[in-house]
């Protein structure tokens, strides 16, 4: 029998509460020692006992313990999808930018509104996570700063991302301002001045700025499902105040699930405003990205209405452990 | 709380209070820590039934995950547990081996 091909199978054995509690150490301890038939033959037998224990309603306490585990989880998918909201954001802007909507939302205060939201949202969104963030970023990083070469090179990847993407900006602006020459790419010299090299420059941005955000949620979702703490004593002002840092993150986390959801709605009413006032606004390649499309905006408010509905699902999934 | 309470998991669960006795351990560490000092091979589902108990009751608790192996270690009520437990087998060893007139 080949036991490495049902060694990843034989955790999925136990029940999804211990599995949060355990699988990441047996898994370890089965790619050490599972040596025998006779050894699988004890993991089923181990699995088995795992779920007669739950179904005795024990009050176990690795069901206890995966509460924590739980409500990390939710902070987690609550940040990925305020990750991914940004990224939309962004192209949200990017569409706008150098468009007729500009000078339209001048006039049309409707208009101006939504757009406001919008900024207010994201502001209220972006200052609700970094509260919340504080505690679990600076456990994470002195975790991380402690601990091994792998953690530490979690934490690289947010810093490298925007190197790269602070790098890229100032060659665009090498270019854009004429000191790099390159061949299809003109120097900019007003709005509108976008060949196609220089639309490609403008992609490229996106792609960094894309990648570099996947890389870094990716990076810091594996640090932070790697922190064990649940409480840290942070000193301040000469106190000491002890964090329940997940606990501390949930009301930030609702709050900016619910800014997601309020620029949700706001950019489905700026759009539907826009096309009212001026039909022709979705039609044209306006702006450095040319993005001036309804299908961009019609992707836009689905990558955003997707990140609203992880966050709700993720805070639904980890408000009824909170409260056990 | 009696070794009896642990059901099947009581002789792993005293196996591991020993082995935690010499220092805190990893799962792989007490397996090989308990081949080497009884013979008994303990297989990765009885380890974890019994560490999953003992962890429940109080008597070892998890410490920092390193990577992603856990080591463990005994708690003061652990290290009582295991000093009650041993006694009460030291008397028991006593007893048959007086039987035996060895």
């Amino acid at each position: 029998m080949r036991l490495d091909r049902v060694r990843p199978w034989l955790t999925s054995l136990y029940p999804r509460a211990w599995r949060e509690r355990y699988a990441v150490e047996f898994d370890m301890l089965l790619e050490q020692c599972l040596h025998s038939p006779l050894d699988v033959v004890d993991v089923f037998l181990g699995a088995l006992d795992a779920h007669l224990q739950l179904l005795s309603g024990e009050n176990l306490s690795w069901r206890l313990m995966n509460m924590q585990n739980k409500l990390r989880t939710t902070l987690l998918m609550v940040f990925a999808a305020f990750i991914g909201f940004i990224v939309a954001g962004f192209s949200l802007v990017g569409m706008a930018d150098d468009s007729p909507m500009i000078p339209l939302m001048k006039t049309n205060p409707a208009l101006a509104a939504a757009w406001t939201t919008i900024q207010i949202g994201s502001a209220v969104a972006l200052l609700a996570v970094v509260v919340g963030g504080i505690p679990l970023a600076l456990t994470v990083v002195q975790g991380a700063l402690a601990g091994g070469r792998r953690g530490r090179g979690l934490l690289l990847v947010p810093v490298v991302s925007f190197l790269v993407l602070v790098l890229y900006l100032v060659f665009l602006f090498l270019v854009g301002s004429g000191r790099i020459q390159i061949e299809g790419v003109v120097k900019v010299v007003g709005p509108g001045a976008f060949p196609a090299g220089n639309r490609l420059m403008m992609e490229g941005l996106m792609l960094v700025f894309i990648l570099g955000a996947i890389a870094s949620t990716l990076a810091v979702w594996k640090a932070v499902s790697a922190a064990d703490s649940e409480q840290e004593t942070f000193h301040a002002f000469g106190r000491a105040l002890n964090v329940k840092i997940y606990s501390f993150a949930f009301v930030p986390a609702v709050i900016a699930t619910i800014s997601m959801l309020v620029m949700l709605l706001a950019t489905l009413a700026w759009g539907w405003l826009s096309f009212s006032a001026l039909p022709q606004v979705f039609a044209g390649n306006f702006g450095p990205w040319g993005t001036s499309t309804q299908i961009w905006y019609i992707g836009i408010l689905v990558v955003m209405a997707a990140c609203s509905g992880g966050a709700v699902f993720g805070l639904r999934r980890g408000r009824p452990r909170r409260s056990q | 709380m009696e070794p009896s309470d642990f059901g099947r998991f009581s002789d792993p669960a005293l196996l591991i209070l020993a082995s935690l006795a010499g220092g805190e351990k990893h799962g792989y560490a007490m397996m090989e820590d308990i081949e080497a000092m009884s013979g008994v091979h303990l297989g990765p589902g009885t380890l974890y039934g019994a560490l999953a108990r003992l962890e429940q009751s109080g008597l070892i608790q998890a410490l920092p995950a390193d990577e992603r192996r856990r080591p463990y270690q005994l708690t003061a009520q652990g290290k009582a547990f295991l000093r009650q437990s041993l006694a009460s087998l030291k008397n028991f060893v006593s007893m048959g081996l007086m039987r035996l007139g060895a």
